[in-house]
């Protein structure tokens, strides 16, 4: 295992990130220069942009306003979701937990399916999405609760009846939706995850909870590696139990309740990506987590230049067409070994 | 008193089930306590209060003179280790990794681990001989490796008190002593108080300078080891008719359990048996009380038949707790089914976890292997698996080495005469 090079590979990593970002921002309907992409980008940052001219005109708007924000969402997202990943699998001591799996997703869907059918704006909808989806996770923290206690099992169960009951209801509204009002395709759309709305306003509310979120999953993660001793000798070496598993499950779910809020539900990068970041740093959630959270950056922006090249399909649709084959290669590794 | 840890009337249990009541005792730095007492005595119990993982009712718990339960969770941690019975990693760190956890009392929540403490983490890796795999997964470590690297991070933790949880129960007799005499020295040299839980009466006489002797979660007797083993304490506590006698080569006491006062002499026969679920708890029994050597396996850890097995001192082949029986512990069981006299199979219930228990005896029945099996309950009522298991069932019992007994007593008589 790779470690005493854990800074090398998150340097080349953030230098990997950045390469993807602006080779993407070049891909699309418009075939716009390498060159002329970072020309455009450095001129739209503050300080910078007095030495750099970059061209006017049509190739600027469609960077600008289309693809930079699409991209930055789709870096915000792929970081969110893998850190949530990452601090779930943690929780749950699994390497098969998901940020949706207290619910997130299917209570954010129903909000989402809702919001369509009564034909809600692009600034209710991701509000109703969001109340929903953290109201789902609060009713499955609070049926996890036994004797004072956030006990894993419970919550386990507790999620997934909830995210039966809750796609259920999804399910109901779109077999009720009548066919012509599009309203179907709209909450499949949903279901499947996009990046298409990218607006820079999303990015200045997503931001800021991405950096509080990861920031405060980063501060617990010595906390998050003893607790895979198991709770009772995490408690004998220290650890407060109970407040780490109420800051981990509660900011990796609302991490994951924003990005569903803005970009449906991108399966996968959130179950994946900390597998494949386990592989190159290991299990230390100090070293995990930032290394997943680049990861699933880049992951995520390459899905969705495949996305955009093959007519702008749900991003979802190619992060689980790409991402089960890589698992079915973990799977073929690791027989006859449970972990990881 | 300072280097002491003292419990007054200590009282506590779970929800409104109390489960201790009024335990008192002392336990001095440099000194070896075996807490001993019968499954639902309240030994591990213990260990949860005096390390605050549940709250105590009443009573005090105080070292060098202060409350425990005052202390932040932290600054308790660096006072006491704790040695569970076992410990499961699902994610692949290394032993030095797992080791340094044991510093985690020591870092503040953005501090890396400085030079003090990988020095601490070294010591505690050479005084537990693990530093030579630090680098490995404890996924890959034995069971014997496992819990030397967790004796080490307790250790790490610079503790002035180790409290060991049945530590040892699941180790070979090897592995037990290697982990007792680490910690024993480790407790005289740096002057450490060890509370250690005990199943096996032996391993006590053999490692406390003194011993609680629990019952019912009230403390029956306390003393030394002499005054504590005693064949009246061990039959009011235990219900158990007991031989005490004391070893010649080192004067530790011995007890060996027996169902009459005069011991049987020992039958030259290896017998195996395949259990689980309880099937096989009075069987087992009545095998090692009728003189037999008897092996067992694979049963989980925390089947109600492994106590039994572990209580009589059985070697037994065992698996993580609900889990499927893996492939190295499948051919482990072949091994020593393939040493035995007789194999003998109870009417276990047959899941998919155990299923290769099934094959196993399937195997060595089909390598002319002599198998008695107990059916006082039929097959199908016990199978879990579906056809299958019933197809293999059928040809187990067809071959010619296989007999079926209906009772334990069938059982016994057909060993003795000995004519399958």
């Amino acid at each position: 295992m790779i470690k005493k090079n854990t800074g090398w590979i998150i340097a080349g990593l953030t230098v990997l990130l950045l390469i993807t970002a602006v080779y993407s921002a070049t891909v699309g309907t418009a075939d716009i220069p390498f060159k002329e992409v970072v020309l455009i980008t450095l001129n739209e940052l503050p300080l910078i942009n007095r030495y750099v001219t970059a061209p006017e005109g049509s190739s600027r708007t469609i960077v600008v306003l289309i693809r930079l924000p699409r991209i930055a969402l789709g870096i915000i997202a792929g970081i969110s979701l893998s850190v949530s990943g990452t601090s779930m699998q943690g929780i749950f001591k699994n390497p098969m937990a998901s940020p949706f799996i207290l619910g997130v997703s299917a209570g954010g869907g129903l909000g989402a399916a809702v919001g369509f059918y009564l034909g809600l704006s692009f600034f209710y909808l991701p509000l109703l999405a969001f109340s929903t989806a953290v109201s789902t996770v609060f009713l499955v923290f609070a049926l996890g609760r036994v004797r004072k206690k956030t006990d894993i099992a419970t919550l386990l169960l507790a999620g997934l009846a909830m995210n039966f009951l809750m796609s259920g209801l999804t399910s109901y509204i779109r077999y009720m939706s009548p066919p012509e009002k599009m309203v179907q395709m709209q909450i499949l759309s949903f279901m499947l995850g996009n990046l298409n709305e990218a607006a820079w306003n999303q990015i200045f509310i997503t931001l800021p909870i991405m950096i509080v979120g990861v920031g405060l999953v980063f501060a617990y993660s010595r906390d998050l590696n003893v607790i895979q001793m198991g709770e009772e000798s995490a408690l004998q070496l220290g650890v407060d139990v109970e407040r780490t598993k109420f800051v981990q499950l509660v900011t990796s779910s609302l991490l994951a309740a924003t990005m569903v809020a803005f970009t449906g539900i991108i399966g996968f990068v959130g179950l994946m990506i900390p597998h494949g970041a386990r592989l190159i740093v290991g299990p230390e959630h100090k070293r995990l987590i930032p290394t997943a959270a680049l990861m699933g950056g880049i992951f995520l922006i390459l899905c969705d230049t495949i996305s955009r090249v093959m007519g702008d399909i749900p991003v979802g649709i190619i992060t689980v067409l790409l991402g089960s084959p890589f698992f079915i290669y973990l799977l073929i590794r690791n027989r006859g070994d449970t972990g990881w | 008193m300072v280097g002491t840890l003292e419990v007054r009337e200590l009282t506590t249990g779970y929800g409104e089930n109390e489960v201790l009541k009024n335990i008192s005792f002392d336990l001095k730095n440099g000194e070896m306590l075996g807490v001993i007492g019968p499954n639902g005595s309240g030994k591990s119990t213990l260990i949860k209060a005096l390390t605050g993982v549940i709250p105590t009712w009443a009573g005090k718990i105080k070292y060098d003179g202060k409350n425990i339960e005052d202390l932040h969770r932290r600054e308790r941690a660096r006072k006491i280790g704790v040695v569970p019975q076992d410990t499961f990693i699902n994610f692949p760190f290394t032993s030095w990794e797992v080791v340094m956890m044991g510093r985690n009392p020591y870092l503040g929540r953005f501090e890396n681990p400085k030079q003090k403490d990988d020095l601490e983490v070294k010591e505690a890796m050479k005084a537990t001989k693990t530093l030579r795999f630090k680098d490995r997964s404890v996924r890959e470590l034995s069971g014997g490796e496992l819990q030397r690297v967790v004796v080490a991070r307790a250790l790490a933790q610079e503790p002035q008190l180790i409290f060991l949880d049945e530590a040892t129960s699941h180790l070979d007799i090897g592995h037990k002593l290697e982990i007792m005499n680490m910690v024993k020295d480790r407790a005289k040299t740096r002057e450490i108080g060890v509370l250690s839980i005990h199943h096996n009466l032996n391993l006590a006489a053999r490692y406390c300078d003194n011993i609680v002797l629990l019952d019912d979660g009230e403390v029956h007797a306390t003393g030394t080891p002499e005054e504590v083993l005693t064949r009246a304490h061990l039959r009011a506590v235990y219900g158990i008719e007991a031989e005490v006698d004391k070893n010649p080569r080192d004067g530790s006491l011995y007890v060996t359990p027996v169902k009459n006062i005069d011991i049987k002499k020992e039958k030259e026969l290896l017998v195996h048996v395949v259990c689980g679920g309880g099937s096989g708890r009075t069987i087992l029994k009545e095998l090692v009380d009728e003189g037999y050597e008897v092996t067992v396996g694979v049963l989980n850890v925390m089947d109600s038949d492994l106590d039994m097995a572990e209580f009589l001192d059985l070697n037994c082949v065992t698996e993580a707790p609900f889990s499927s029986i893996n492939d190295k512990n499948k051919k482990e069981n072949l091994r020593i089914m393939r040493d035995a006299d007789i194999i003998i199979s109870t009417d276990f219930a047959v899941g998919p976890g155990n299923l290769a228990n099934l094959e196993a005896l399937y195997q060595a029945a089909n390598a002319g292997k002599k198998v008695l099996l107990l059916e006082r309950k039929d097959f199908h009522e016990r199978n879990h698996v579906g056809i299958e298991a019933e197809r293999l069932y059928r040809d187990l019992v067809s071959q010619d080495t296989v007999e079926s007994v209906k009772d334990s007593d069938g059982l016994l008589n057909s060993l003795a005469e000995g004519n399958i």
